[in-house]
């Protein structure tokens, strides 16, 4: 396996305030990392950095070797897309057209579309099956539409890394599942690597391949998704009780805030 | 109907405004001759540049709409306007006159003085990170305010004629002789136009956030910095030789985007042809209606802008809730 992405003693401040402290990571290719963590944890910062929203205060990021301080804007857009949170943009493009906007960094100002950006742009459409409502204008879907339909414009960058921040936060359980169950796919049969902010234990516990579990800037633990659930790491990580269950059919943890148990008890 | 037709349209549309206002209110008893000068010098141009003025504020308007996410910020409500007519105030009440390469000093002042607004806005909103349409608006209102005041004061400060001739020109005007005030905005607003149709794809992806554009490629500092000094510059020369007609960089490319779309390579065309044809018509209400006196066409622009712009504000904070 090689490696994609590398965080080498990353450190983000904005003002006075550290946002992440001293982060090390390395993400392969294939892989399925979940980034957990309380809110104001660091989580969405790192997303940043990895997109080029923000730079780091000390430390490197590395794509491929290449710091990503060198890798100019276009270029870094045919590595990694960005999927945002679901919570209430009204954007008012018709679904279509924002998935064409996908293919901008493979373009200048006079090139012409190309059988290969309708070809990207079919896929992803295809993979997401936003095919029913193509000419509508993308704030008349509902919440789980509207994110497939921004998964759509991610894989029409048809880059070898997604991030997503939080995409199933907002969403019913119906249309969590069906996010979920898209971003699996992308990353099992499409080979996507996928870096998921989320608030989801037991998805990224069950079928994620990584976690990072962030607290104040600071890591608490990262390791195979598969090792994570543990009720001292939860509680270090959430100053919340959990309790436990296993899943009937596939015998995995599961991990359930408790409501019945003050947390300072 | 399909955006390629609309813009179809709306080009008849505009060419039909463009030769038929420069005949309306011309007295038909008139001797030839006579008519055929006011049509020539006066008429003619003064139909001209109220296409390109509206034009111009027109995609102004629309680049700051997409720009911070709004339909209520545009040069004209985020101060700007009033920051360039504070520069060509200032500019006037000093008595200056001088031009560089070709170009009126007062369009310069008005230009440094949007470029200073733009500047104020920009820093205040980004300053809390986001910028909510309260904060946005507010900050508009607050730097047009002040501008406001420190024009009122160089009017003070300044003699009765430069006091007289600074307050006419504040209520907007399009009453011109002749092609030489054409001429003088004509390659401002040209090339701005030209640098916004040539990032229309930026403008879609900045439409969509910032973090999205960046994702997408965008160089988005770059572009924005680029976007600010080409509307600067415009939106100058047009305060400077016309003074700020309100609100048609807010009602114009509204109205397009709910005709024809967000999709900036059918909206640019059609916000310029619409907001050149707009301003035309406005102009000849305000030549027409208490003829043979004329209203100044701020008066008229911003007697309907205000509405529309409390309109805006109420379906904006109804969808919010």
């Amino acid at each position: 396996m090689t490696t994609l992405i590398q965080c080498i003693d990353l450190n983000v401040s904005i003002a006075d305030a550290l946002l992440l402290t001293r982060l090390n990571l390395n993400v392969e290719q294939g892989d399925y990392l979940c980034i957990l963590g309380p809110n104001g944890a660091g989580k969405s910062t790192l997303l940043k950095c990895l997109m080029g929203l923000l730079s780091a205060t000390n430390g490197k990021i590395l794509f491929d070797d290449k710091s990503i301080k060198k890798i100019p804007q276009k270029a870094l857009a045919q590595l990694v897309s960005y999927v945002p949170q679901a919570n209430g943009r009204r954007l008012s493009f018709i679904v279509e057209d924002f998935v064409k906007m996908g293919r901008y960094p493979y373009h200048s100002v006079l090139s012409e579309w190309r059988p290969e950006d309708q070809n990207a742009c079919d896929v992803a459409i295809e993979i997401t099956e936003i095919s029913p409502f193509l000419n509508r204008q993308m704030d008349t879907l509902s919440g789980g539409e509207c994110q497939r339909v921004m998964i759509a414009a991610a894989l029409s960058q048809q880059t070898p890394i997604l991030l997503l921040d939080e995409p199933t936060s907002f969403l019913d359980p119906r249309h969590q599942v069906d996010v979920h169950r898209l971003i699996n796919k992308l990353n099992k049969q499409h080979g996507i690597t996928i870096i998921e902010v989320s608030h989801d234990l037991n998805h990224a516990s069950q079928h994620g391949s990584h976690i990072l579990a962030l607290k104040q800037g600071q890591t608490i633990w990262q390791g195979k998704a598969g090792d994570f659930i543990e009720q001292q790491r939860l509680y270090t990580l959430y100053d919340q009780n959990f309790v436990f269950a296993i899943h009937p059919q596939t015998g995995a943890k599961i991990a359930l805030a408790d409501e019945m148990i003050e947390a300072n008890e | 109907m399909k955006p390629n037709h609309q813009l179809i349209v709306i080009t008849v549309l505009s060419i039909i405004i463009l030769l038929v206002s420069p005949w309306l209110g011309l007295d038909a008893f008139m001797a030839t001759d006579i008519k055929q000068y006011i049509l020539n010098e006066i008429r003619i141009p003064r139909v001209l540049f109220a296409f390109i003025a509206g034009a111009g504020l027109a995609v102004c308007g629309m680049v700051f709409q997409a720009m911070f996410h709004n339909p209520l910020a545009t040069p004209f409500t985020l101060g700007v306007a009033s920051g360039a007519s504070l520069g060509a105030a200032i500019y006037v009440s000093l008595g200056l006159s001088f031009t560089i390469v070709g170009i009126d000093g007062t369009s310069l002042a008005a230009f440094i003085g949007a470029l200073l607004a733009i500047s104020i806005v920009y820093s205040i909103s980004h300053f809390r990170h986001g910028f909510s349409t309260e904060t946005l608006l507010l900050t508009g209102v607050a730097i047009s305010f002040f501008f406001s005041s420190l024009i009122l004061f160089t009017q003070y400060l300044s003699n009765i004629t430069d006091s007289f001739h600074i307050m006419r020109w504040l209520m907007g005007r399009l009453n011109i002789v002749g092609y030489h005030d054409v001429l003088q905005l004509l390659p401002f607003v040209t090339i701005c136009i030209a640098v916004i149709l040539w990032l229309g794809r930026e403008l879609n992806l900045l439409m969509a956030g910032d973090d999205i554009a960046l994702s997408r490629g965008v160089s988005v500092k770059r572009i924005r910095y680029i976007l600010f000094f080409i509307t600067s510059l415009c939106v100058g020369a047009i305060v400077a030789l016309c003074g700020p007609i309100g609100f048609v960089g807010m009602m114009v490319p509204h109205i397009c985007r709910l005709l024809i779309g967000n999709n900036h390579y059918w909206l640019t065309p059609a916000t310029i042809l619409f907001g050149g044809s707009f301003l035309i018509v406005c102009d000849t209400i305000a030549r027409l209606i208490i003829a043979p006196a004329e209203i100044p066409v701020g008066v008229i622009t911003t007697l309907l802008g205000g509405p529309f712009f409390l309109w805006l504000l109420i379906k904006s904070r109804s969808r919010i809730t």
